[in-house]
């Protein structure tokens, strides 16, 4: 039989900055996934990729996730945190703790073995931390984000962004560019700033620490210097961009499995 | 939900209230001595009411603004700026509502800084727009418990008010009309307690909701015999309700505790919120601050003094922690929703650790979500859905959500 007739499911996670998509097989296998910027008032590319899965895979149920979860017609709506925890705990059926930074919040998710939500924090009000705050002050320090990474690691400086505003930042930055601090110095600088946020949330102790979202994805150093600064060790999530998706793919496997049991 | 009769009365009674605000008028705060200015001979105006009013219509927004211009901070509670700023704007959401129009100018403003010390300065800056005297009463403040001390502290300002309240009005005040007034405010306040109380049934036959809408008469009209007459009514509605299994939220699968502010621009969007997700707010701190269980016309000044000293936001985190647990346990609560508004950092019980306490020795999940009384800059729609839906489904799904 043709794999692709098989039962498959679509989870779309619609983020503030991009949209995810993850689809599954009957088994849970992620078989494709792929990431768009979210669209604004264009929808052409999002629906064009909606209905490639559609063609190529025979979608069970979809279910969105996200900011913009109940902006597309769907089966079934979750929240991003409550699939992160499941997208999570497939590979990771762990009681745990899941760190996901994403593009205008941070979630300190305590995870069930089984994907349930024990407790969570998500930061409110403001983007510094976040993946739209490194975007803005990279931009102001002429830092190309993919090189961040690499840059950073070059660096030996411990020296912090103070300020927690996108943009007073951006001004101390602009200081910092003024004063010859070099550019690794400046990468460094900012991931560390990033990690002070990301400290500072309600961690709970002695659980093993997952990290996923977009900006872990594109700033992979990250994780060695939360690790220092928490003083444990942290694993970044199986498809880390995807988990969110993959989850909501996961809640819609069992939402169908559910219905067809009654 | 259907509506109750007294949803419908309510209103009539409210034009009544306001259409007739033409005597010698006192400002009061919510939990001040109101008992005193209605027996002195006053119409009572509260203010709070009033910046409610301007949340829940909405039209704080465009006034809020205008007394930053002003001088008042952003950070600066959203009922006086909100209140100052459609003043200075010279519009008032009563014109539209019962014809008024200004709201009414006082013989006399009265505040007690037993909730906070805003009101000091919102109410003085009115004084000295109306030239109108001020007399403040300032109780001890966060206390664990309330001794005889701090209750003569009190009492004794109130003595103070009235002498200040009879040379206004020109005559004594009449002991037992003070006494009348406070059988009535008891009454009154006991029916709100009954009233609430309803919500301790699954399911429950009304929410926060609902009551942030029905409590206006405990707060307005606390002391007369119309809000007796209001609150009889309403418990003879939701008792029927009781009798019949009448679920505010069909499907109630959840029970919450809200603990601060009402977010008056967001009732009707946060009940939806909650009934469609099958969670209903069963009690809260604020709809209980009403309830003056010490009043008691034998003994009116001291008892007085006592009540309003005692509420909830002026007690110590301890006296705070064992009111909320009690409540919890009464109300077979599954989760507490700790609202921390933005510009009354007063009457924000998330900053200090009482959810961890609370988590701690009751194991209820609580959520502190970020907002504010009137200022909707502070509220992300968007942000705050998805805290509470992601809040209602951990309280549902105590059990494995992978298969
Ligand atoms: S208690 Fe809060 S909302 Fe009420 S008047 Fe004081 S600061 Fe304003």
């Amino acid at each position: 039989m043709d794999f692709q007739k098989q039962p498959h499911y679509l989870g779309i996670d619609l983020g503030s900055s991009y949209t995810k998509f993850a689809v599954i097989n009957d088994d849970g296998d992620v078989v494709n996934s792929q990431v768009l910027p979210t669209f604004g008032r264009r929808r052409e590319r999002f629906n064009m990729a909606v209905d490639l899965m559609h063609k190529n895979y025979s979608i069970q149920k979809t279910c969105t996730s996200g900011y913009g979860r109940n902006s597309q017609k769907s089966d079934i709506q979750k929240t991003e945190i409550i699939c992160a925890s499941v997208g999570v705990s497939q590979s990771n059926p762990v009681h745990k703790c899941i760190i996901d930074i994403g593009g205008e919040d941070i979630k300190v998710i305590e995870s069930g073995s089984q994907g349930e939500v024990i407790h969570f924090h998500m930061n409110d009000k403001c983007s510094a931390g976040t993946g739209a705050f490194i975007t803005e002050i990279a931009e102001k320090a002429e830092l190309e984000i993919g090189e961040m990474s690499d840059l950073a690691q070059a660096s030996n400086a411990n020296r912090t962004i103070n300020s927690f505003c996108t943009v007073f930042a951006k001004t101390e930055i602009l200081g910092w560019i003024f004063d010859g601090v070099p550019i690794e110095d400046i990468a460094m600088g900012i991931y560390l700033s990033i990690t002070d946020r990301v400290c500072k949330l309600p961690i709970p102790h002695g659980l093993p620490i997952f990290l996923c979202g977009g900006v872990i994805t594109h700033h992979p150093f990250l994780k060695q210097l939360i690790e220092s600064k928490l003083g444990v060790e942290a694993q970044v999530a199986s498809h880390p961009l995807y988990a969110v998706a993959l989850g909501a793919a996961l809640l819609a496997r069992k939402s169908d499995s559910q219905e067809s049991r009654k | 939900m259907p509506q109750l009769e007294s949803q419908i009365k309510l209103k009539s009674l409210l034009k009544n209230y306001f259409s007739n605000l033409n005597g010698p008028i006192a400002w009061c705060t919510s939990a001040g001595p109101a008992e005193i200015l209605r027996a002195l001979g006053f119409q009572v105006y509260f203010p709070e009411n009033h910046g409610a009013l301007l949340g829940a219509s909405r039209t704080a927004q465009r006034y809020i603004p205008k007394a930053h211009q002003f001088g008042y901070h952003s950070d600066v509670c959203s009922y006086l700026t909100a209140d100052i700023g459609a003043w200075l704007m010279g519009e008032t959401p009563l014109t539209k509502a019962y014809g008024l129009p200004a709201i009414p100018k006082p013989d006399l403003i009265v505040f007690n800084t037993n909730q906070c010390r805003e009101v000091a300065d919102w109410f003085s800056y009115f004084g000295r727009e109306f030239d109108c005297p001020v007399l403040g009463v300032y109780p001890p403040r966060h206390l664990e418990k309330v001794t005889k001390a701090d209750i003569e502290h009190v009492s004794q300002q109130f003595q103070n008010l009235i002498d200040l309240g009879e040379k206004i009005i020109g005559k004594t005040m009449d002991m037992d009309q003070l006494k009348h007034v406070l059988d009535l405010s008891k009454t009154g306040t006991q029916l709100w307690q009954n009233v609430l109380e309803t919500a301790r049934q699954h399911p429950a036959p009304l929410t926060f909701f609902d009551s942030c809408i029905l409590m206006a008469p405990i707060v307005i009209l606390r002391g007369t015999s119309e809000c007796v007459d209001f609150y009889n009514q309403l418990l003879v509605e939701l008792k029927s309700r009781l009798k019949t299994g009448f679920a505010a939220v069909p499907n109630e699968k959840v029970r919450i505790y809200w603990e601060g502010m009402p977010i008056w621009g967001r009732l009707r969007s946060l009940s939806d919120l909650f009934a469609e997700n099958g969670a209903a707010v069963v009690s809260s701190t604020y709809c209980n601050s009403w309830i003056f269980d010490d009043f008691n016309s034998r003994n009116p000044i001291d008892s007085m003094a006592s009540a309003y000293t005692k509420i909830f936001i002026n007690r110590g985190e301890n006296a705070k922690l064992a009111l909320v647990k009690k409540q919890l346990t009464d109300f077979a609560v599954d989760g507490v929703i700790f609202h921390d508004s933005k510009t009354c950092f007063n009457n924000t019980n998330s900053r200090f650790g009482l959810p961890q306490r609370v988590r701690d020795e009751m194991g209820i999940d609580t959520l502190a979500i970020d907002g504010d009384l009137n200022d909707l800059r502070f509220f992300s729609d968007g942000q705050s859905k998805t805290k509470i839906e992601t809040f209602i489904e951990q309280l549902k799904e105590k059990k494995p959500l992978l298969l």
